[in-house]
């Protein structure tokens, strides 16, 4: 009889019930919608934000990252003219380690780098020119079997390219920066040559033509296998640049970034097994040993700051949106009671008591929520992978933890939008409500 | 003096349903008519479309010479407005106004608003003390009477009253005939609809409806006097209730 | 009598109904009420924060450090300070966090070379905001700052003194001890410099008002910096003003990302909130349907019905906006303060236009239910429940 009751009501008060179904379907749609988007927002914007380029920089212990570039007056001795002294380079064939660390997922991409100096032209119109080796588009296979394509460009998003980049296949292929290229007299398909540190000629075919805004600008960007040539460092490379997504760092990265030693066991496990910064670029020199992995702080923590950020503004939204929902479906669901003061003052007088007739009200109240709230989360699904596609340009998976939480924010909204409704309309007395009007 | 109402041929049909079939009927000013009938014999519809609150599926109602099939519904409504009042069973009070303010209100949709004319319409039937208090600060007969006022406060043609004591108990029920039987004797028109003998018996005429067709029509013996109750206590107010109306 | 009497003998009365209807049904007006007040707030909050929200991510991501830099034109070395003054002039004070100037010399410590850069560091933390200094930075005349690597490598940190000695440009030798305050980390080329105050090198060589490179972080967007240097370049010869492509066009992308987010998010929420809003309302409105029938019985015109529902809902909308808005306001600051540390400035003009909008919306959704109930004869309506 109760759910003859339960039912029967549900069928003949449609319009009514459609409301509440409707609000709280709306509610669980925004909350699901909202919800899968906080928790995915974070690994989306990290993505993004690797446009900023590479956030570790791997060189070999006793390197300096100056390099030649910043060679300035009185200070010629040149780092690669050591070039018979290999502890001062990588080696190019245990690269692939990088993508074997314990957080080897998150590293986004990685290119290792060799400069060396070439000459362009002859006699007194001679200059020297800065190549750099790199990867473009360089397959490596790991040891598990599986593939992994990695290279340059990704790296550099802002770089303006002309023609077509570089290729691991192409030996004598070269992008050739802005302003060289313009004093140089190079176009695109154009082939020059310059003579390297042993005096060689070396001709090299114009791929592209790349516009950065910095020192690449001035410079060559090559196979590292001509620079290895050109350099006589077979099988070298002198950093690696490496992208990678990371945990905003917090109090115990930085601590553990200070002095790995200072942790205990189980702080240091947390660390380790946490894609901070410092872990991973402690892993990256786990892996490759005899190289520094240095945090670019420029891009880390700006990194950080803006990741935290914009969660923390998404969270607040997510908070704000749910409080929103859950006021706006207990205000209906309160209203909806509130209008059945006459059907429930009679069935008072029937007899009924008053958990039987709350029993009623709350079974009728929660199925037509949850009616709604299942069609709402299904819609907040769908909303959820349009914000993530329109934006993002890839979905937002959203979290199966989402599937509770709405189911509890239903139920528990449901409730507490019921209980101070019923509360008002049983302390009526039967006659007044049947009566009173 | 023409009829004040004219009912001819009257059938109203809700799909397969006949509610009202063929039903003919004339009223002529002053007189009390009782609309009788078991639930479901066609006795509400035929007073809703005796108030214009529905309108026949065929047939044609005459309400103070005017044919009400040639009407549009927005001078239905105002025909309405000037010749009926209406009377309820469940009195329909709006809950957030005053007894006053309800009484106002009939004057607000009718044309302007009066709160003396108002009050004296309270004083009438009894109730000028509670004037101020809202519906669910009254008893049901109060709430009654204050829809009683509500429907007199026009001065209407007709008065037309759904089970106005259907809702009451003995003694609210005294009382709400004893108003009506002074209404008849200052000249006012009533439709009362009632399924209780007892309340038909103040009438001076009525009609019985069967299966939605008139079954029978007839006159009280006492037709024409007034009612046994206002004959004896109350025949010196009567006068007044129905000066006022004649006056205006 | 003319109808206008009528109407204005009248318009007391509908006062008084209508003010009876918000004070005495006040339990259900509260609900009314609180949905109007959800969605105002949540519009408001929600178009103020949209509104400051590109200005204060982009504030943020002044984190990556200076997105314009002055360098020296064509054959010249070095840039006159006094240039640089003049450079300033063209930078909007609004949206510069700094402008750093640096003069790089070749120094040497203990016989070994190092790269010596003289800056000013109140400009240099506000522009390079990632520099991370194990110490303190700077404060008096003799405190110098050293790169990571530098320390490392010499056991140089807070608390010891590092002496440099060079020759300028006359060839004239100059020698100084400094005092080591901190170190600074930020992985790049900086870890191997040794930073000391502009004028303390200055001091140093005896050579002053050289600068070879000074770096501006402006909270602006791709197109208004292009603006810029275009500008300065223009009206002074001598400076050369790139934009720091990296920086630039990596934050339009990111930025525009960000910002369209913010939007949809916020449309999305804006949308669902208004149809909540909607529904409270037309809940309210199907409670009455029998006074509707009622006083149509009573004899007023679907019209004149409709219009005193529509003015209540006018009421309530405007209230609700009101409330709504203030809520709202709090609420955006709220969010700003909490997120990017900054009060934010209201536009004011939002007000208006959120109560216009909370009005809109209830009438709206007043409109549906009433003119259904309005079309319903009374009788169906007034024949029990």
């Amino acid at each position: 009889m109760f759910w003859k009751m339960v039912t029967g009501a549900l069928r003949r008060q449609k319009s009514k019930r459609l409301m509440v179904a409707l609000t709280v379907g709306l509610g669980v749609s925004l909350a699901t919608a909202m919800l899968g988007v906080m928790f995915d927002v974070g690994d989306k914007v990290n993505q993004e934000l690797k446009t900023y380029g590479a956030n570790l920089t791997v060189i070999p212990r006793g390197a300096s990252l100056a390099g030649d570039k910043y060679r300035f007056e009185g200070e010629t001795e040149d780092a690669s003219a050591g070039a018979e002294d290999a502890e001062n380079y990588l080696p190019e064939d245990e690269l692939y380690k990088i993508k074997m660390i314990f957080w080897a997922f998150n590293v986004v991409d990685f290119a290792p780098f060799l400069a060396t100096r070439l000459t362009v032209g002859e006699g007194p119109e001679a200059r020297e020119v800065v190549f750099n080796g790199t990867w473009f588009n360089k397959t490596l296979e790991l040891p598990t079997g599986d593939k992994v394509t990695t290279g340059v460009m990704p790296l550099k998003s802002w770089w303006r390219l002309e023609g077509e980049p570089g290729s691991d296949d192409h030996f004598d292929g070269v992008m050739v920066g802005r302003n060289l290229a313009a004093e140089l007299g190079l176009g695109l398909g154009s082939v020059f040559t310059a003579k390297d540190a042993s005096g060689a000629r070396r001709s090299m075919l114009t791929r592209g033509i790349i516009e950065s805004g910095g020192d690449e600008d001035d410079e060559i960007f090559g196979t590292l296998a001509f620079a290895q040539a050109a350099a006589g460092l077979p099988g070298l490379a002198q950093k690696v640049e490496v992208s990678a997504l990371t945990t905003p760092e917090n109090d115990l990265a930085r601590r553990a970034a200070a002095d790995p030693e200072s942790l205990s066991r189980l702080e240091w496990d947390a660390w380790y097994c946490t894609a901070y910064i410092s872990s991973i670029a402690y892993q990256i020199e786990e892996a490759l040993p005899g190289t520094r992995v240095k945090p670019v702080w420029r891009v880390a923590e700006s990194e950080g700051a803006i990741m935290q950020k914009t969660q923390l503004l998404i969270v607040l939204l997510t908070v704000l949106t749910l409080l929103c929902s859950a006021l706006a479906i207990s205000n209906l669901v309160t209203a909806n009671i509130m209008e059945r003061s006459v059907e429930i003052g009679l069935m008072k007088a029937l007899g009924a008591s008053n958990l039987a007739v709350s029993l009623l009200i709350l079974a009728e109240t929660l199925l037509v929520a949850f009616l709604g709230g299942f069609v709402g989360y299904l819609a907040g699904l769908g909303l959820a992978r349009f914000i993530g596609i329109s934006v993002f340009g890839s979905q937002v998976v959203v979290k199966t933890v989402v599937i509770p939480l709405a189911v509890l924010m239903v139920l528990l909204v449901t409730l507490l939008g019921s209980l101070p409704a019923l509360q008002a309309i049983l302390k009526l007395k039967p006659t007044e409500v049947l009566h009173g009007r | 003096m023409a009829n004040i109402m004219e009912i001819q041929n009257v059938s109203k049909i809700y799909g397969p349903l006949k509610a009202l079939q063929d039903v003919s009927l004339s009223v002529p000013p002053g007189q009390w008519l009782a609309i009788m009938g078991p639930s479901g014999s066609g006795k509400t519809t035929l007073m809703n479309i005796i108030g214009c609150l529905d309108t026949p599926s065929l047939g044609e109602v005459i309400l103070d010479g005017v044919r009400l099939s040639s009407l549009k519904p927005g001078e239905l409504t105002t025909i309405r407005r000037e010749a009926i009042g209406l009377i309820f069973q469940q009195f329909h009070l709006v809950s957030y106004l005053t007894a006053l303010e309800n009484v106002m209100m009939a004057q607000f949709y009718h044309s302007l608003v009066d709160e003396g004319e108002a009050m004296e319409a309270l004083e009438r039937v009894g109730l000028s003390d509670r004037a101020r208090h809202l519906p669910r600060q009254l008893s049901g007969g109060e709430q009654q009477r204050v829809c009683i006022a509500r429907a007199l406060i026009n001065h209407p043609k007709l008065l037309l009253a759904d089970e106005p004591t259907g809702n009451l108990d003995e003694i609210n029920e005294k009382l709400v005939m004893d108003i009506l039987h002074k209404l008849r004797g200052g000249g006012s028109t009533i439709v009362l609809v009632t399924h209780a003998p007892e309340v038909a018996a103040h009438a001076d005429r009525v009609i019985v409806l069967e299966h939605g067709k008139l079954a029978e029509d007839r006159l009280n013996e006492r037709g024409g006097d007034a009612g046994p109750l206002a004959a004896a206590g109350l025949a010196e107010s009567e006068g007044e209730v129905g000066g006022a109306k004649m006056a205006s | 009598m003319g109808a206008k009497t009528a109407l204005q003998g009248n318009r007391p009365f509908l006062f008084r109904m209508l003010a009876s209807s918000l004070v005495r049904r006040r339990s259900r007006l509260l609900v009314a009420l609180t949905g109007i007040a959800i969605g105002a707030t949540v519009l408001l909050g929600l178009v103020t924060l949209c509104y400051d929200i590109p200005r204060q991510l982009s504030r943020e991501f002044r984190s990556y450090g200076a997105n314009l830099a002055f360098v020296p034109v064509g054959g010249a070395l070095a840039l006159d300070r006094g240039l640089l003054e003049k450079a300033r002039a063209f930078l909007p004070q609004g949206e510069l966090v700094g402008l750093t100037p640096f003069r790089y010399e070749s120094v040497r410590s203990r016989m070994l070379p190092y790269t010596a850069v003289g800056t000013d560091f109140t400009e240099a933390r506000k522009t390079s905001p990632f520099y991370r200094v194990e110490g303190a930075w700077p404060a008096r005349p003799g405190e110098i700052l050293v790169g990571g690597d530098v320390a490392e490598r010499t056991g140089l940190g807070p608390g010891k003194t590092m002496p440099l000695d060079g020759r300028n440009s006359r060839r004239e030798r100059y020698d100084q001890e400094f005092a080591v305050v901190g170190v600074v980390i930020t992985g790049g080329v900086e870890d191997e410099f040794v930073f000391l105050s502009l004028s303390d090198m200055e001091a140093m060589t005896g050579e002053e008002g050289r600068v070879d490179l000074a770096e501006a972080s402006l909270s602006a967007g791709k197109d208004e910096l292009e603006r810029i240097a275009g500008a300065i370049k223009a009206a002074l010869p001598g400076v050369d003003a790139r934009l720091v492509t990296q920086v630039t066009r990596s934050e339009e992308t990111v930025l525009a990302k960000l910002t369209s987010l913010v939007y949809l998010v916020t449309a999305v929420v804006l949308t669902l909130t208004m149809i909540c809003v909607a529904t409270t309302m037309m809940t309210v409105v199907l409670e009455r349907r029998r006074e509707i029938g009622l006083k149509k019985a009573l004899g007023a015109d679907n019209r004149r019905v409709a219009r005193e529902f529509l003015a209540e809902g006018l009421c309530l909308g405007i209230a609700g906006g009101l409330l709504g808005s203030a809520l709202g306001l709090i609420f955006a600051r709220v969010v700003s303060e909490n997120v990017f540390g900054r009060a934010l400035n209201p536009e004011l003009f939002l007000i208006p236009l959120t109560v216009l909008v909370s009005a809109l919306v209830t009438v709206v959704a007043c409109l549906a239910p009433v003119r259904r109930a309005v079309d319903v004869e009374p009788a169906l309506v007034l024949r029990g429940e």
